[in-house]
């Protein structure tokens, strides 16, 4: 297949995989999928406020989506984005709790916050492939549990805000709200952020020599190391950046929709943003049409448990089967173990 | 202090069970040539279908064939993918966990009506410690297949170089689809070990990453089935120690104790990586 039958094949074989399996899940679970879907699409487009929650949702997973994508395309599987959401968001909802600066600076310093936090995180897992060879897949995944473990911790003893009922940081003064996108929702100018990052992400990849770099290191890692790319650097930079990108979706999460950092900020995101990234293909601007496709079964997916009593689960079901249907293209340039430099 | 080693002993090797069944799968799988980056469903997928049906049959034994049963059936989907539509093994694999984790939370509302947790189920009770027993005879009974039977040559010459495979009148693919299942089926036992063997339940994310910490004793145990149950043994410990000192030393911080076995598979994954070879053609579709 050509790459422009691939893009259209994908996106559209996505579509009518997933409402034909949404109708199974449906029926399963005993409604007619005239009136599941319904509920889904009320739910998720029904009005201003489901809107805005289903935007909040594209945006929370664009953000690791396009990270994912970046490693990806580099070769490199990274299934730690929620970890790296995850530190960056307790990076972001730490600073902003003690934060004593204008509104905007403060707001720039919790988004520099996240990108360091989930970057660090990152790069962990790269600069165990780089130096030792280590497996990027198991490192990312058991640093998501490692993630979890430290930021529980930390909420529940020096960073819990003082009036905190539960485990979470205090709340953020309101100068340090990122501002409305669409006022009376919970949207913030976050979607704008990430849109931007996708359009950058897109040249990058298409025009710099950064971005050509990872392509040949992804797709051909023995002929781009022969052309002189240090893969043992490209490795731990494209899973740091990917980290990075992940840890400011987390921070535009507490700065723009919670308020302060919670260790159920995300009902996996991190995982969701692995089919977005794959859906669409790893082209940027295709994934951003792939996670509000996402979006809306995420926040639609609530109303249909609410009001059709689908599981709301059936989404993850799935995702995982576009997955695995996705799998037939070569996506990852296979490497063995402990050949990097 | 004798008890507390006592106890910290018998409980690693508690522990270390449910990893070495899926250790074992993936030995196996890579051996042959498949990645099973699908074990932390196949245990998923396992526990969930094991408290399912001795929650409708009100027999463990059969809760426990089932759990092994539905273990295989993802096994075989990961096959069937591998084999006939040379799929990314390891997307393949990633797609197996959502369905199985999802669709585990699914069941679990559909049948339970409650999210979270199912309801508890007749467990194997203190006979669970024959499933103990098993893990590690099975550990040697593998090792053994693999290296001193021609089955076992043909499984790790799939793994090694398919193409010879052919040449010697065998057919690679059907090994793979054999070894996958059989890895699939180890998971799901080591999955219903978690919910009918320890427990009595099944409840959302409750195999914690296990599938993943198996693979990364197969790489510490050099792809051989008695160094990847030693390793799992250490991961085992870890686990234990957290849970022991918990209520013996009070300043420890909790929570982040509970990082402790990831974090132990972290090092042992970047400690030995670089000195270790995986099979020539793992994860090489053919």
């Amino acid at each position: 297949m050509n790459r422009s039958s691939r893009i259209v094949a994908g996106p559209l074989g996505a579509i009518v995989l997933i409402v034909v399996l949404m109708s199974l899940a449906m029926i399963v679970a005993g409604t007619s999928p005239l009136d599941g879907f319904r509920a889904l699409f009320v739910g998720a487009l029904g009005g201003r406020n489901e809107i805005g929650e289903t935007l909040v949702a594209t945006t929370a997973l664009l953000f690791p989506a396009l990270g994912i994508c970046l490693a990806f395309r580099a070769g490199l599987f990274n299934i730690g984005a929620e970890g790296q959401l995850l530190i960056g968001a307790l990076c972001a909802g730490a600073l902003g709790a003690v934060l004593t600066v204008p509104g905007p600076i403060g707001i720039t310093l919790m988004l520099i916050a996240g990108a360091i936090g989930g970057g660090a995180w990152g790069a962990i897992a790269g600069w165990m492939k780089a130096r030792f060879g280590a497996n990027e897949i198991i490192a990312t995944l058991m640093l998501n549990f490692v993630a979890a473990a430290f930021a529980l911790e930390l909420v529940s003893g020096p960073l819990k805000g003082p009036l905190a009922a539960g485990a979470e940081t205090a709340w953020l003064d309101p100068k340090y709200w990122l501002p409305a996108l669409l006022p009376g929702t919970r949207l913030s100018i976050a979607l704008l952020f990430a849109l931007a990052l996708a359009l950058l992400l897109q040249w990058v990849f298409a025009r710099t020599v950064f971005g050509y770099d990872l392509r040949a290191s992804g797709e051909a890692p023995e002929a781009a190391r022969r052309s002189g790319i240090n893969l043992g650097r490209l490795t731990w930079l494209a899973l740091t950046l990917s980290g990075a990108i992940a840890g400011v979706g987390g921070a535009t999460i507490v700065s723009g929709e919670l308020h302060r950092f919670n260790t159920q900020l995300s009902p996996g995101y991190g995982f969701t943003a692995i089919a977005v990234a794959l859906v669409g293909d790893l082209q940027p601007l295709w994934i951003c049409l792939a996670a509000f496709g996402f979006g809306i079964l995420e926040s639609g997916g609530l109303a249909m448990q609410a009001s059709a009593q689908v599981p709301k689960d059936a989404i993850h079901v799935i995702e995982g089967l576009i997955i695995l249907v996705l799998a037939a293209r070569r996506y990852v340039a296979t490497r063995v173990e402990g050949t990097l430099p | 202090m004798n008890e507390l080693i006592v106890t910290l002993f018998a409980l690693t090797l508690v522990k270390a069970t449910p990893i070495i069944y899926a250790a074992l799968g993936g030995v196996i799988s890579e051996r042959s040539g498949v990645i099973n980056i699908g074990l932390e469903g196949m245990m998923a997928a396992g526990a969930f279908t094991a408290v399912v049906a001795s929650f409708a049959t009100h027999s463990p034994i059969l809760g426990l064939a089932a759990g092994i049963g539905a273990g295989a059936l993802f096994g075989y989907l990961l096959a069937f993918a591998a084999t006939r539509f040379k799929v990314d093994q390891i997307v393949a694999g990633t797609g197996i966990n959502l369905i199985c984790a999802g669709g585990a939370a699914y069941g679990l509302v559909l049948l339970f009506n409650q999210p979270g947790a199912s309801v508890q189920v007749a467990s194997l009770g203190s006979s669970y410690w024959v499933l103990v027993v098993l893990a590690f005879a099975l550990a040697a009974l593998l090792q053994w297949v693999l290296y001193r039977t021609p089955w076992g040559l043909r499984i790790r010459a799939s793994g090694e170089n398919p193409s010879a495979v052919v040449s010697a009148g065998l057919n690679p693919l059907l090994l793979r689809t054999y070894a996958v299942i059989l890895s699939g089926a180890l998971a799901g036992l080591g999955g219903a070990f978690l919910s009918i063997g320890e427990l009595n339940l099944y409840s959302d994310g409750m195999t914690a990453g296990r599938g993943f910490i198996a693979l990364a004793a197969v790489i510490f145990g050099r792809w051989h089935p008695v160094g990847a149950t030693v390793a799992c043994v250490i991961f085992g410990f870890f686990e234990a120690l957290q849970y022991v000192l918990q209520g013996q030393i009070a300043w420890l911080p909790a929570n982040a104790m509970q990082a402790l076995p990831y974090i132990a598979a972290l090092i042992a994954l970047a400690g030995v990586t670089g000195r270790v070879r995986a099979p020539a053609a793992d994860g090489v579709p053919f």
